[in-house]
C-alpha cells in the first residue's frame, strides 16, 4: 500500500517536472525574446553569442537532459533576466511571501472553519444568515477589486495603511503596518471559502444519526458540535489548507500587483511574460515538491482525524 | 455569534492599533526629498542589465551627451564636441570639473574605458565594436575614430551611462553585476540604495559635485506595479511627480488630478507615436494601393478622441511627428471612406461573391489578421470597425508581449497596432527608420521594408557629414513615408507628466522626459 502510494507520487513528480520543462518552451517566443528592451538593436552575431551564453542554442533534448542533471545537483539554474541564480531569487522572495501568505492561510482556516461551523449549526438564525451573506459576498468578489477597494478606503481615504511595498523603514512595526492590509484581504478570502465549505459540511453532518444520538444522550448543543460534528465536517478543510500551503510558493499575484510587492507571485508572473525559462522551471519545481508534500501531509492528517481512513490503510 | 463578534472586534482593534503605532513610528523623508513615482519597475539591481535602472542611473552616471528641451544634442559629461569634415573622427572634450562620489576626478580615461568596456561586455553596445576603430585620449578629450561616417554618434552617446574605471575594471561580467547599495557616480546625485522589497531607489547628493548646486537634498524613485495605486499615491502626497520612460500619464486619470487642485502638468509633444504597422512582405499589405485605401479608411479624429482622449493631433502621411528635428510638413492623413472604397474597387479588391466582404486580387476570401497587445486593444477594435466599413474582413488576435515579438518576427500577421518610443524614433538612421529597415532586428521593430530606395536613404543619413545634408535627407525620408505609407501614424499625442504644485521649475526633454539632470538641479519646493 505504502509502496504503491510512493510510486504514484514518484511518477507524478517525474511527469510534472518534465512538464515544467516543456510548457514554457511551448509558448511562443523564447527566453531571449524580451531580454534586451523594446528599442534595442542586436546584431546577428551578438544574438548568437547571447543564445550560447543562455544555453538555448543546444538541441532541445540536450537542454532537457541538462535540466534534469542540474536538478539532481539541486541547481535551479541562472536567470539572465534578473541577473541572479534562481535559488537565491526564490530565497529572497519566499521570505516575504511567507510573511504575506502564511498568516492569511492560518487565520483564514481558523476564522472560516470556526464561523462556518457555527453558521452551519445555527443556520436558521438571522445573524447566521447575515454572516453567510457577508462571506458569500467576499467569496464572489474578484480579489483585485476587493484589494483596490480596501486600499482606497483604508489606505487612501483614511490614510491608515501604506499603499505599497513590504516596508519603508524596515522595523518590525513598519513591516506589520505594510503587511496588515494585504494579509487582511487574503485572510478574508481564505476565510470566506473555508466558511462556505465548513457551513455546508456541518449542515450535512448534523443530519446524521450519530448527531441525533448525541442529542438523545443529553449532550449540549456546543458539545455535539465541537466534540462530534466538527471533526467529521472539517475533513475537506484539511485538504484545502494543505493545498493552500503547497501553493504558498506561488504567492498571491493580485495582492502583490495591487500592493507593489516583490514576492513569488510577481516573480512567476514576470517570468511568464518574458519567458524566463530557468525561473519558471525553478519555481514550478519548488511548487511541485510543496504540493506533493502537502498532499502527503493531508493524507497523514486525514488518518489522524478519521479512524475509518486509518483502518482502510 | 459571540465568537464572530469577538473575532471582528479584535481584528478592528488590532488594525487601529497597528495603524496608529506604525504611523507614529514612520520616519518620513523630510521636506527636501523629491519623490518620483513610476510604473517602470526595476527587477534587478544591475545598472547595465536592467533597462529601467539604466534610465534611472542617468542621474548618477550621466551620459556623455544629453538632449535639451528643444531637442538639440549637447554635451553633458562632455563639455563640447566636434566632428571632422569626413565624419569619421569625433572629439569629445570632457568636463574637468566632474568628480566621482569617492573624490576621484572623472578623466577622459574613464570615458575611454566606458565605451571599450561596454563594447566588449554589453550585447546591446556591440555595434561600437563594428563602428569605432579606435578610442584614444588627447589632452582632456576622448577621440573616436570610426570605420565609416556615422552621423548619429552624438545621439547614441546620450544613452550610455559613463562608468568609473577604477570600480568597474575589477568586474568581469558587468551585465550580471548586482549592487543594491551605494554606487559611485559623477552626477549631482548618486545611488545610495536600491531597495526592491520596498520599491524605492534612493539618491543622495554627490559630495564632490562642483557644478550648480541642486535645490533638493535627496531624490527617491518609488516604483508602483499598479497604475491606479500610483495615481492614488500622487493624490495622497506619497510621491511628488510622475515619470514613465517613453510614456504619458494615463489620460483617463488626468481629470481626477485636475480636480484635486494640487497638480500641474508638464505637457510635451511626444516624439514616439502609436501607429498601424503593416506586414509589407505579404499581400495585400505589400500593395501600395491597398495601403493608400486603408489610410483613407481610418477615422483619425475618432481614434484620437477615443484612444488618446483628444490629447494630441491627427498625424500627417509623413509619419514623423513635429516634435522631431527637421520635421517636414506633408499632407495630413484624411478620413474619406468613399475614396477608400473607390481605390479598393479600382485596385481589384472587390466583393465578387456578394457576401459583403471584399476578396483579394485572386478572387479568394480575404481575412486580415490584426495582431495586437492589451495596451492597444481599443485602437485595434476601432481599426477592425474601420476595415469592416470598407468591406474588409479582419480578426483581432490579442497576445502578450513575447508572443507579439515572436509572431511579428515570423511575419505571421497582416496588421498590427504598436508604438514607437522616443529613442526608437531616433535610433538607426533616425526619424523612425529603425522600425522599418528590413536589415534590423529588435523587440519593438517590424523590419518589413526592403525597398532599395529606402535602404539607400537610411545609409545616406548614417553616412552624412553635415547638418544641411542631413536636413535634406530627413525631408526626402518623410516624403518617402508620405508616398509609400510603410506605417500609418494613428495620431501624434502629447506626453503629460503631473507634478505637485509644491514643486516648481520642471523641464522635460524629448528623450527622457522629466528624468534629466537639468530638471533635478532646478526643481525647487515652492516658497523655499
Amino acid at each position: 500500500m505504502l509502496w504503491g502510494k510512493t510510486a504514484r507520487y514518484a511518477i507524478a513528480f517525474f511527469l510534472i517536472i518534465s512538464l515544467n520543462f516543456a510548457i514554457p518552451r511551448a509558448m511562443p517566443g523564447d527566453t531571449l525574446t524580451n531580454l534586451m528592451g523594446e528599442d534595442v538593436h542586436l546584431s546577428e552575431d551578438a544574438m548568437l553569442e547571447l543564445k550560447a551564453k543562455v544555453g538555448v542554442d543546444q538541441p532541445i533534448h540536450i537542454q532537457f537532459l541538462n535540466y534534469w542533471r542540474d536538478l539532481f545537483h539541486l541547481d535551479l539554474g541562472y536567470s539572465y533576466h534578473l541577473h541572479a541564480p534562481v535559488s537565491s531569487l526564490i530565497r529572497e522572495r519566499i521570505k516575504w511571501t511567507m510573511l504575506l501568505v502564511a498568516p492569511s492561510i492560518i487565520m483564514g482556516a481558523f476564522v472560516g472553519t470556526l464561523l462556518g461551523a457555527l453558521a452551519g449549526w445555527r443556520r436558521k438564525e438571522a445573524k447566521s444568515r447575515l454572516q453567510t451573506t457577508g462571506f458569500l459576498l467576499i467569496y464572489c468578489t474578484p480579489p483585485y477589486f476587493l484589494s483596490m477597494l480596501a486600499l482606497y478606503f483604508l489606505g487612501f481615504e483614511l490614510g491608515w495603511f501604506p499603499l505599497k511595498g513590504f516596508y519603508q523603514s524596515g522595523t518590525i512595526g513598519d513591516i506589520a503596518h505594510h503587511l496588515f492590509l494585504p494579509v487582511l484581504i487574503m485572510t478574508l478570502f481564505s476565510a470566506s471559502r473555508n466558511y462556505m465549505i465548513m457551513r455546508g459540511s456541518v449542515i450535512q453532518e448534523r443530519q446524521m444519526l450519530y448527531a441525533s444520538y448525541a442529542r438523545a444522550k443529553g449532550l449540549s448543543s456546543d458539545q455535539i458540535l465541537f466534540r462530534h460534528i466538527f471533526k467529521n465536517a472539517a475533513l475537506p478543510i484539511i485538504t484545502l489548507v494543505a493545498l493552500d500551503f503547497g501553493f504558498i510558493f506561488s504567492g498571491a499575484l493580485f495582492i502583490e500587483i495591487v500592493f507593489s510587492m516583490h514576492g513569488m507571485g510577481n516573480l512567476i508572473y514576470d517570468s511568464l511574460l518574458c519567458r524566463d525559462y530557468p525561473v519558471l522551471q525553478g519555481t514550478f519545481a519548488v511548487i511541485t515538491i510543496m504540493v506533493i508534500l502537502a498532499n502527503l501531509l493531508a493524507d497523514w492528517t486525514y488518518g489522524l482525524v478519521d479512524p475509518r481512513v486509518r483502518w482502510q490503510r | 455569534m459571540k465568537i464572530a463578534r469577538h473575532i471582528i472586534a479584535s481584528a478592528f482593534v488590532f488594525m487601529v492599533l497597528i495603524a496608529a503605532a506604525a504611523q507614529g513610528a514612520d520616519s518620513g523623508s523630510g521636506d527636501g526629498v523629491l519623490k518620483i513615482g513610476t510604473p517602470n519597475m526595476v527587477k534587478s539591481a544591475s545598472i547595465l542589465g536592467d533597462s529601467s535602472l539604466g534610465v534611472f542611473a542617468h542621474l548618477s552616471n550621466p551620459p556623455l551627451m544629453k538632449m535639451t528641451p528643444d531637442g538639440a544634442v549637447v554635451g553633458q559629461t562632455a563639455k563640447s564636441y566636434e566632428v571632422s569634415e569626413d565624419g569619421r573622427t569625433w572629439k569629445f572634450v570632457i568636463d574637468d570639473s566632474l568628480y566621482w562620489s569617492d573624490g576621484t576626478p572623472l578623466t577622459p580615461e574613464d570615458v575611454k574605458f566606458t565605451f571599450e568596456y561596454l563594447a566588449e561586455n554589453v550585447p546591446s553596445a556591440g555595434w561600437i565594436k563594428n563602428t569605432v576603430r579606435d578610442i584614444s585620449v588627447d589632452d582632456g578629450s576622448v577621440v573616436f575614430t570610426l570605420n565609416q561616417p556615422y552621423s548619429r554618434l552624438n545621439l547614441e552617446f546620450a544613452t550610455y551611462n559613463v562608468l568609473p574605471k577604477h570600480i568597474w575594471e575589477e568586474i568581469d561580467d558587468p551585465v550580471e553585476y548586482i549592487n543594491d547599495g551605494e554606487s559611485i557616480g559623477c552626477g549631482p546625485f548618486v545611488i545610495e540604495k536600491i531597495d526592491l522589497p520596498s520599491g524605492v531607489i534612493e539618491f543622495q547628493k554627490n559630495p564632490y559635485w562642483k557644478g550648480e548646486q541642486p535645490q533638493v537634498d535627496a531624490i527617491e524613485v518609488h516604483m508602483y506595479d499598479n497604475m491606479d495605486v500610483l495615481s492614488l499615491a500622487l493624490e495622497k502626497g506619497d510621491v511628488d511627480a510622475y515619470y514613465k520612460y517613453a510614456g504619458t500619464y494615463p489620460y483617463a486619470n488626468v481629470q481626477k488630478l485636475e480636480d484635486n487642485g494640487n497638480f500641474d502638468f508638464v505637457e510635451k509633444d511626444n516624439v514616439g507615436l502609436i501607429f498601424l504597422g503593416m506586414n509589407l512582405k505579404k499581400e495585400p499589405m505589400s500593395d501600395l494601393k491597398f495601403r493608400e485605401a486603408l489610410s483613407y479608411g481610418i477615422n483619425y479624429d475618432e481614434i484620437l478622441n477615443l484612444d488618446a482622449l483628444g490629447y494630441g493631433e491627427v498625424a500627417n502621411r509623413g509619419f514623423v511627428p513635429p516634435s522631431m528635428v527637421y520635421f517636414q510638413e506633408t499632407d495630413a492623413l484624411r478620413y474619406d471612406p468613399d475614396q477608400a472604397r473607390e481605390i479598393l474597387d479600382e485596385a481589384g479588391y472587390k466583393d465578387l461573391n456578394g457576401d459583403g466582404l471584399r476578396e483579394n486580387l485572386s478572387g479568394k476570401d480575404m481575412k486580415l489578421l490584426l495582431l495586437t497587445r492589451n495596451d492597444y486593444q481599443r485602437a485595434s477594435e476601432l481599426m477592425k470597425e474601420y476595415l469592416s466599413d470598407l468591406g474588409i474582413d479582419s480578426e483581432i488576435k490579442t497576445v502578450d508581449s513575447s508572443t507579439w515579438i515572436a509572431t511579428k518576427d515570423q511575419y505571421g500577421y497582416d496588421l498590427t497596432v504598436t508604438r514607437t518610443t522616443p529613442w526608437g524614433m531616433m535610433m538607426h538612421a533616425n526619424w523612425g527608420t529603425g522600425y522599418f529597415d528590413s536589415r534590423r532586428t529588435g523587440e519593438g521593430v517590424l523590419h518589413v521594408l526592403d525597398d532599395p530606395a529606402f535602404l539607400e536613404l537610411c545609409d545616406d543619413i548614417l553616412a552624412s557629414t553635415s547638418e544641411s545634408e542631413l536636413e535634406g535627407y530627413a525631408e526626402d525620408l518623410q516624403d518617402y513615408y508620405a508616398a509609400n505609407l510603410p506605417g500609418i501614424a494613428l495620431y501624434w499625442n502629447k506626453v503629460l507628466t503631473p507634478y505637485n504644485r509644491e514643486w516648481k521649475g520642471w523641464v522635460s526633454d524629448p528623450l527622457y522626459g522629466i528624468y534629466n539632470q537639468d530638471n533635478f538641479l532646478n526643481v525647487t519646493r515652492s516658497g523655499a
